[in-house]
């Protein structure tokens, strides 16, 4: 019972992928249709238009085995050994290094914004205390 | 009737690895024996021992491909139960991932150009940070070849995952919402995956960022190839 649940559910939301890349292919949107699909149902749920238990099993199941869905796609470098020549391995090297420069660059942003704000809000709760202004 | 029957199998054959190699991780949880690794080089052995053409295996291999949107749009869900979380954090979701996505592709840019990597290599790999679908899109309005920005893109999703967590160890990354962004905007969904193992905030973050990397980038990425041609 619980996986023709799991079944629908994941029915639900190809529609909404689908649903996305007909308005993405209408209206050239340079945005993809599976990222437009993801932000109606986003305001689906907010809305309460569409209830959390019609898709609840059904991202579970999905977003537990998402690894799994990118073997496919993972398997189409049988058809690039060029990559294992040495012009390829240094698109490997630079690949690697730019992603790790993203990474810390993204994490030590938010990291620092975050304690900044966190700092900001306990001033702001201390001084509430003491002065109305602003 | 034959191809039907191939294409079950190599669905299930598929899933089948995947498991074997998902109990394999659960066991020792060794960075490089995350199941996506393991799975793809157990599959391309197998494949090319039985002389099976990469076309021929995705006459299945595409029914789980075709599972990416609806997984895309799963991401929602996680969203929605944060959501309270995501808009009073606003500010450094924003800025982290915007100076993520910049960094990353100007030092592609950067690297490539010392290296002298031909154009249509350098369009290829910029929108490496990007979730696959949405890469794919970048790739080709950029003017690159598209199943070479997967493999990219399959990189950068690796190094996030088996280097990530150490690297960010070294930086004292520590809180959950900087993993959470730094996974997000550098490693999209396989980041996203793996943050899992860090808690629903961590998750949650990672996918806010790497659906806010998707959408800005697919903004940014022309921009900074309009750079690449001057």
């Amino acid at each position: 019972m619980k996986i023709i649940t799991i079944i629908f559910q994941i029915a639900i939301l190809y529609a909404f992928s689908f649903i996305g890349n007909v308005l993405h292919d209408l209206f050239n949107l340079p945005i993809p249709g599976s990222i437009i699909g993801m932000l109606l149902l986003l305001v689906g749920l907010s809305l309460k238009i569409i209830p959390v238990r019609f898709i609840e099993a059904g991202v579970g199941f999905l977003l537990k085995y998402l690894s799994l869905l990118f073997i496919p796609a993972m398997l189409g470098i049988m058809n690039h050994p060029s990559l294992l020549s040495f012009k390829g391995s240094l698109l490997v090297v630079i690949t690697v290094i730019s992603t790790m420069i993203t990474m810390g660059a993204a994490g030590l942003m938010s990291q620092f914004l975050e304690k900044r704000e966190q700092l900001r809000k306990e001033k702001e709760k201390c001084s509430k205390h003491y002065s109305q202004s602003l | 009737m034959q191809q039907t029957l191939f294409a079950i199998t190599v669905i299930l054959g598929t899933i089948a690895v995947y498991v074997l190699m998902n109990r394999l991780y659960v066991r020792f949880t060794f960075p490089l024996l995350v199941p996506v690794l393991t799975t793809t080089i157990i599959l391309i052995i197998l494949l090319s021992i039985l002389h099976i053409p990469y076309s021929s295996y995705m006459v299945g291999g595409q029914w789980i491909h075709s599972l990416l949107g609806p997984a895309v749009v799963a991401l929602a869900y996680p969203l929605y139960k944060q959501r309270h979380i995501v808009v009073s954090y606003w500010f450094p979701i924003i800025c982290g991932v915007f100076v993520g996505l910049i960094t990353g592709m100007i030092s592609v840019l950067l690297f490539a150009r010392v290296l002298g990597i031909d154009q249509t290599l350098i369009l290829s790999m910029l929108p490496k940070s990007l979730t696959t679908p949405v890469a794919l899109q970048v790739s080709e309005v950029l003017g690159g070849i598209p199943p070479m920005t997967t493999i990219f893109v399959m990189i950068a999703g690796f190094t996030g995952v088996i280097i990530g967590p150490a690297f960010m160890k070294r930086l004292r990354i520590n809180s959950s919402l900087g993993k959470g962004i730094a996974f997000g905007s550098a490693s999209h969904a396989l980041g996203t995956a793996k943050s899992a193992e860090y808690g629903e905030f961590t998750l949650s973050m990672s996918s806010v960022s790497m659906t806010l990397s998707a959408i800005l980038g697919s903004i940014i990425g022309p921009i900074v190839a309009w750079l690449i041609t001057m």
